[in-house]
C-alpha cells in the first residue's frame, strides 16, 4: 500500500522568481520526513509540486516509482492535511470523511462502515452528523486527518497542520498524528516552521533555506552535529567562532581565534578537525567562570539574564560578542570579567563551507 | 489560479461579452451619424448631433439640474451616511439590530414607490419645492450605497488607532478629521462615485418629481425618444457614457479597478 | 469620540429615511384601506379587474424568465472570468462594470435602436434573406425581456465573481486531493457553496425587473404593460390615486416577501456562515 517518495532535482518558478532550485529528496516507505524553514523557504512550494498544484520548472517527481510530474492532481492519490484543515463547510463530518471514498465509487454500506471506523479512530464518532463550522479547532484537525487517512492513500502529506491549534493542543495533536502514521506505517512529508514539532515527530528532518535542503538528516545529528553555519544557526548554536590550528600535539590540537585567543581541543571529542574551521558552541556550550586561571576566552561581561536553569551572559571578547552561561550558585557581577570555557559536549566543530 | 476551462465555456463567455458591450457601441455610431434619423452603421461622420444637445434649451436645462441635484444629494447622503455608518460600525451594541435594515430600506422599497409616495404625501400635501424634494429623494435612493461602502471599509479599520489618537491627546472631532477620515478615504471616493452615478442616471424617482418648469436629464431623454427618432438620444447617451468612463478612470487612478469587482 | 453617543451620529440618516421614506410609503400603503368603498375595495377592485390580474401575472412571468436567463448566462460568465488570469480578469470585470454604470435610459435606448422596424436587427435580417418583410420586435414582451436581461447580466456578473472567488481555493485542492475530478469538484463543492450568493443575485434581479419602469416603458409601451408603467399610467395620466396606491402597495408587499423569504433560505443554506 504504502509507497516511497522520491523528488529529483526539481526546479521551480513563480512568475520569473525561482523559488526552488535543483532539489532532490527521498521519502523511504513508511517514513516521515519533515520540511522545515521560515517562510519562503520553499516547503510549502515543495508539498505543492508533489500534490499536483504547481508544476515543476525541470525535475520529475516518483511514487513507488511511477512518475507523477505530468499528472492532474486528482490522479495522484495523495493524502493532505491542510493547514486551515479546508473541510468543504457545507458537507456534514461523515460527508467530508466520504468524500474521497465517493470519488472513488466506494459507496453504501462500505463507505458508511469505513467512515465511521475511520471516526472512531480519531474519536469523532459522536459528531458524524455535525457540520465543520459546530466544531473546535482540534476537532476540525481530527476530521482532515480521517478524511485523508480513510482513503489509504500510499502518501500523506501534512502542510502545517497544528499552526492553528493553540500550544497545548498541539503536542497532544502530533502524539496523535505520529501513532496514526506508524499504525498505518504511510510514507508521511511534513511542512512546519516549528522545530520541535519537527523533531518530535519525524524520522528524518530536512532543514530548509532560500529553496534548497541545507540538511537532511535525523532530528538527533541534526541537533547535536549540524553540518554546516546556517543549520547550526538554526538549531541554537548561539556562538560561532572561525579557528586556526596552530598546533598539533597527538590528541590535542591547539586553536587559535581572532584578537589571538587560543584554545586547546581534544580530538577524542570532535573527530578529525580541519587546519580551519569554526568552533559552533550553544549558550550552554560557553560556561563563564570567575576562575581566571582556567583556559577559555577571556570576557567582559556585559547584560546578565536570569534562565531559570542558569544566568546568561552578554559577553564582550576579542573574539567578538559571545553568549555563554553560568551556574545559578555563583552569580557573575555585569561589568566584570570572566573566563569562557567550552563545554565540549556542547560543542561542534564545523567544516569550511564551500562558497554556495 | 488559472485552470483549465472548457472551450465551450469560453466561447460561450465570448458571446455574453459581445451581448454587453456591442449594444453600447451601436449607440455611439448611431450618434456619429449624419443622418436626420437614427441608424447604424453611421452614414457619413458628423459631430452634429452633439452641437443639438445644446441647442435644445430643455436638454440645457436639465443637465444642469440633474448635475445640481447629483451633486447636493451626494453630499446630503455622505453628510449624513458616514456618520452612522461609524455609529453602525463603533456603537454596534449600542443601537438596535433593526437600524442597519433601516438603512437598506430605500433599495428595498421599489423606486417607483418611493417617487410616488414623495409626490402624494410630501409634495402635494405639504406643498415642499419640487427641487427639494427630489433632492431629497436622491438623497436617500443613494444613502444605503454611501452607509455600505463606507461600512465596509470600516470593517477593516482597527478603532485602537483612534483611542491612541485621542489618548495622544487629539480631541474626538479633530481625530475623525486626522485619524478616521483619511482611513476611509477610499471608501469615501467609492462611496461619492457609486452614489454621484446612481444619482444622475434616476428615472423611477424623479419621473414622478418632474413635470412643467423641472425635470432631470433621463426623464428628458425619454421625453424626447416618444417625439423624436433623431441621433440626438444618442449623442446625449455617449456623453453619459463618458461620464462613466470618466468616473471608472478615477476610480482606477485612486483605488485601482479590483475595487469595482467587490 | 466617547462624547457622541451612537444614536447622535446616527440619528440624522435615520431622521432621513423615517420622515422622506418610512412615513410617505406607509401614508400611501394606508390610504388603500380607507376609500370610501370599505377598507379592501381597491384590491377587490385590482384583483377584480381582467386588465390589471395579466399585467401583475405578465410581471411575474416576465420578471421570472430574466432571473433565470441572467442567473444562467451570470454563473457561466462569472466562472471563467473567475478562472482567468489576472489581467484578462481586470478587463473582463472592467467590461462588466460599465454598462452597470450606464444608465438605464441609455441601456434601454440601445435595444430601440436594434430592434426597431428599421433596426440595425431587421436590416441585418432582411439583407441577409432571411426575412421578406421587416419583423415587429418592438413593443412585445421578448423585447422586454432582452432588454432587461441586458440591463440585469452584468449585476449577476459581479455578484457572482465576488460569490465564487471567495470560496476559497484550500478547498477546490482539498478535492482533487481526494480524488475529486474537476467536473465532480464543481457539482460538490462549487456549486453548493454558490448557492446561497446565487439566490440573493436573483433576488436582485427578480424584484430590479418586478419594479423597473423605464425598460417596460420604452420597449414594451401600452401593448406590454407592466406592473411599473402601469402604475406610473394610474398615478400621472389618469390620476387615479387610490389605484396607483394599490399597485404601490402590492410591488412593495411581494418585492418585501421575497426579499425575505430568500434571504431566510439563503442564509439556512449557507454554511460559511455558520
Amino acid at each position: 500500500m504504502t509507497k516511497a517518495l522520491s523528488i529529483q532535482s526539481i526546479t521551480a518558478h513563480y512568475g520569473t522568481t525561482k523559488v526552488l532550485e535543483d532539489l532532490s529528496l527521498e521519502v523511504g516507505e513508511g517514513e516521515l520526513v519533515s520540511l522545515l524553514g521560515a517562510s519562503g523557504c520553499g516547503k510549502t512550494t515543495t508539498l505543492r509540486l508533489v500534490a499536483g498544484f504547481l508544476q515543476p520548472t525541470s525535475g520529475r517527481i516518483a511514487l513507488g516509482g511511477i512518475d507523477l510530474t505530468r499528472l492532474p492532481p486528482y490522479k495522484r492519490d495523495i493524502g493532505l492535511v491542510f493547514q486551515n484543515y479546508a473541510l468543504f463547510p457545507h458537507l456534514s463530518v461523515a460527508d467530508n470523511v466520504g468524500f474521497g471514498l465517493k470519488q472513488r465509487g466506494v459507496a453504501g454500506a462500505e463507505k458508511s462502515q469505513r467512515v465511521q471506523a475511520m471516526l472512531e479512530r480519531v474519536g469523532l464518532a459522536h459528531l458524524a452528523t455535525r457540520l465543520p463550522g459546530e466544531l473546535s479547532g482540534g476537532q476540525k484537525q481530527r476530521v482532515a486527518l480521517a478524511r485523508a487517512l480513510v482513503i489509504e492513500p500510499p502518501l500523506l502529506m501534512f502542510d502545517e497542520p497544528l499552526s492553528n491549534l493553540d500550544a497545548k493542543l498541539r503536542v497532544d495533536m502530533r502524539v496523535e498524528i505520529r501513532q496514526l502514521q506508524r499504525a498505518n506505517g504511510t510514507t508521511s512529508v511534513y511542512v512546519t516552521h516549528d522545530q520541535e514539532e519537527a523533531f518530535s515527530i519525524s524520522d528524518r528532518v530536512a532543514i530548509m533555506h532560500a529553496g534548497r535542503i541545507m540538511q537532511l538528516d535525523t532530528p538527533e545529528t541534526l541537533y547535536q552535529r549540524p553540518a554546516n553555519a546556517f543549520v547550526a544557526r538554526f538549531v541554537g548554536f548561539e556562538n560561532l567562532i572561525p579557528m586556526r590550528v596552530v598546533e598539533r600535539d597527538g590528541a590535542k590540537i591547539t586553536a587559535e581565534a581572532a584578537g589571538g585567543v587560543r584554545l586547546t581541543l581534544g580530538l577524542e571529542q570532535f573527530g578529525a578537525i580541519p587546519d580551519s574551521f569554526t568552533l559552533a558552541c550553544r549558550a550552554d556550550g560557553l560556561a563563564a567562570t570567575a576562575d581566571a586561571a582556567r583556559e577559555g576566552i577571556p570576557a567582559n561581561l556585559g547584560l546578565r539574564t536570569y534562565l531559570g536553569r542558569a544566568y546568561q551572559y552578554q559577553c564582550d571578547t576579542a573574539a567578538g560578542p559571545l553568549v555563554a552561561n553560568g551556574p545559578l550558585t555563583r552569580p557573575l557581577e555585569m561589568g566584570g570579567h570572566a573566563k569562557l570555557v567550552p563545554v565540549p559536549e556542547q560543542c561542534t566543530i564545523l567544516a569550511p563551507e564551500v562558497a554556495a | 489560479m488559472t485552470q483549465k476551462i472548457h472551450p465551450a465555456l469560453i466561447g460561450f463567455t465570448v458571446v455574453v461579452f459581445f451581448f454587453l458591450v456591442g449594444p453600447l457601441i451601436i449607440v455611439v455610431g448611431s450618434a456619429l451619424s449624419d443622418t436626420t434619423y437614427l441608424t447604424f452603421p453611421p452614414q457619413g461622420l458628423s459631430l452634429r448631433w452633439f452641437a443639438n444637445i445644446f441647442e435644445i434649451s430643455a436638454f440645457r436645462r436639465t443637465i444642469l439640474t440633474s448635475l445640481q441635484i447629483a451633486f447636493l444629494s451626494t453630499f446630503i447622503a455622505l453628510l449624513l451616511g458616514i456618520p452612522a455608518a461609524y455609529a453602525l460600525n463603533r456603537y454596534r451594541i449600542q443601537l438596535p439590530g433593526w437600524l442597519a435594515t433601516l438603512f437598506v430600506l430605500p433599495v428595498l422599497v421599489p423606486e417607483l414607490v418611493l417617487g410616488f409616495s414623495l409626490l402624494k404625501n410630501v409634495a402635494v400635501q405639504f406643498n415642499t419645492p419640487i427641487f427639494l424634494t427630489l433632492v431629497f429623494g436622491h438623497s436617500l435612493l443613494v444613502l444605503p450605497y454611501v452607509v455600505r461602502v463606507i461600512s465596509a471599509s470600516l470593517a477593516s479599520f482597527d478603532f485602537s488607532i483612534e483611542e491612541a489618537a485621542i489618548s495622544l491627546g487629539s480631541p474626538p472631532l479633530r481625530t475623525f478629521f486626522t485619524i478616521l477620515l483619511p482611513n476611509v478615504r477610499s471608501g469615501v471616493i467609492a462611496a461619492f462615485i457609486l452614489a454621484f452615478i446612481t444619482s444622475i442616471n434616476d428615472v423611477s424617482i424623479s419621473i414622478f418629481l418632474t413635470g412643467p418648469g423641472i425635470s432631470t436629464l433621463p426623464i428628458q431623454l425619454l421625453a424626447h425618444m416618444e417625439q423624436f427618432f433623431d441621433p440626438t438620444v444618442a449623442s446625449v447617451s455617449v456623453l453619459l457614457m463618458a461620464l462613466t468612463v470618466g468616473v471608472m478612470a478615477i476610480v482606477e487612478r485612486t483605488l485601482g479597478l479590483t475595487f469595482l469587482a467587490k | 469620540m466617547k462624547r457622541f453617543s451612537g444614536w447622535t451620529l446616527a440619528s440624522p440618516a435615520t431622521l432621513l429615511v423615517v420622515v422622506f421614506l418610512v412615513l410617505p410609503v406607509v401614508a400611501t400603503i394606508i390610504t388603500t384601506f380607507g376609500t370610501a368603498g370599505g377598507p379592501l375595495a381597491p384590491y377587490l377592485g385590482f384583483f377584480g379587474s381582467g386588465f390589471r390580474r395579466t399585467v401583475l401575472w405578465r410581471t411575474v412571468q416576465v420578471s421570472f424568465i430574466v432571473t433565470a436567463i441572467a442567473v444562467i448566462i451570470g454563473f457561466i460568465t462569472a466562472f471563467v472570468i473567475s478562472r482567468s488570469p489576472g489581467w484578462l480578469k481586470s478587463i473582463l470585470i472592467i467590461a462588466a462594470v460599465f454598462p452597470l454604470l450606464t444608465g438605464v435610459v441609455v441601456r434601454s435606448f440601445a435595444w430601440l435602436i436594434i430592434l426597431g422596424k428599421n433596426g440595425i436587427l431587421n436590416s441585418v435580417l432582411l439583407s441577409a434573406g432571411l426575412i421578406g418583410e421587416p419583423l415587429t420586435m418592438l413593443y412585445t414582451q421578448g423585447a422586454v425581456i432582452v432588454a432587461m436581461v441586458y440591463l440585469f447580466v452584468p449585476l449577476m456578473i459581479l455578484t457572482l465573481v465576488g460569490v465564487l472567488e471567495g470560496i476559497p481555493q484550500d478547498l477546490i485542492q482539498a478535492s482533487a486531493s481526494l480524488g475529486a475530478k474537476p467536473s465532480a469538484t464543481f457539482t460538490q463543492v462549487i456549486l453548493p457553496l454558490a448557492v446561497p450568493g446565487l439566490i440573493v443575485g436573483a433576488v436582485l434581479v427578480f424584484t430590479g425587473s418586478f419594479t423597473s419602469y423605464a425598460t417596460p416603458q420604452l420597449l414594451g409601451g401600452e401593448q406590454v404593460m407592466m406592473m411599473g408603467t402601469l402604475m406610473y399610467q394610474q398615478a400621472m395620466v389618469t390620476f387615479d390615486w387610490v389605484a396607483a396606491s394599490t399597485i404601490a402597495a402590492v410591488m412593495v408587499v411581494i418585492t418585501i416577501a421575497i426579499v425575505l423569504a430568500m434571504t431566510r433560505i439563503a442564509r439556512r443554506l449557507n454554511p460559511m456562515a455558520v
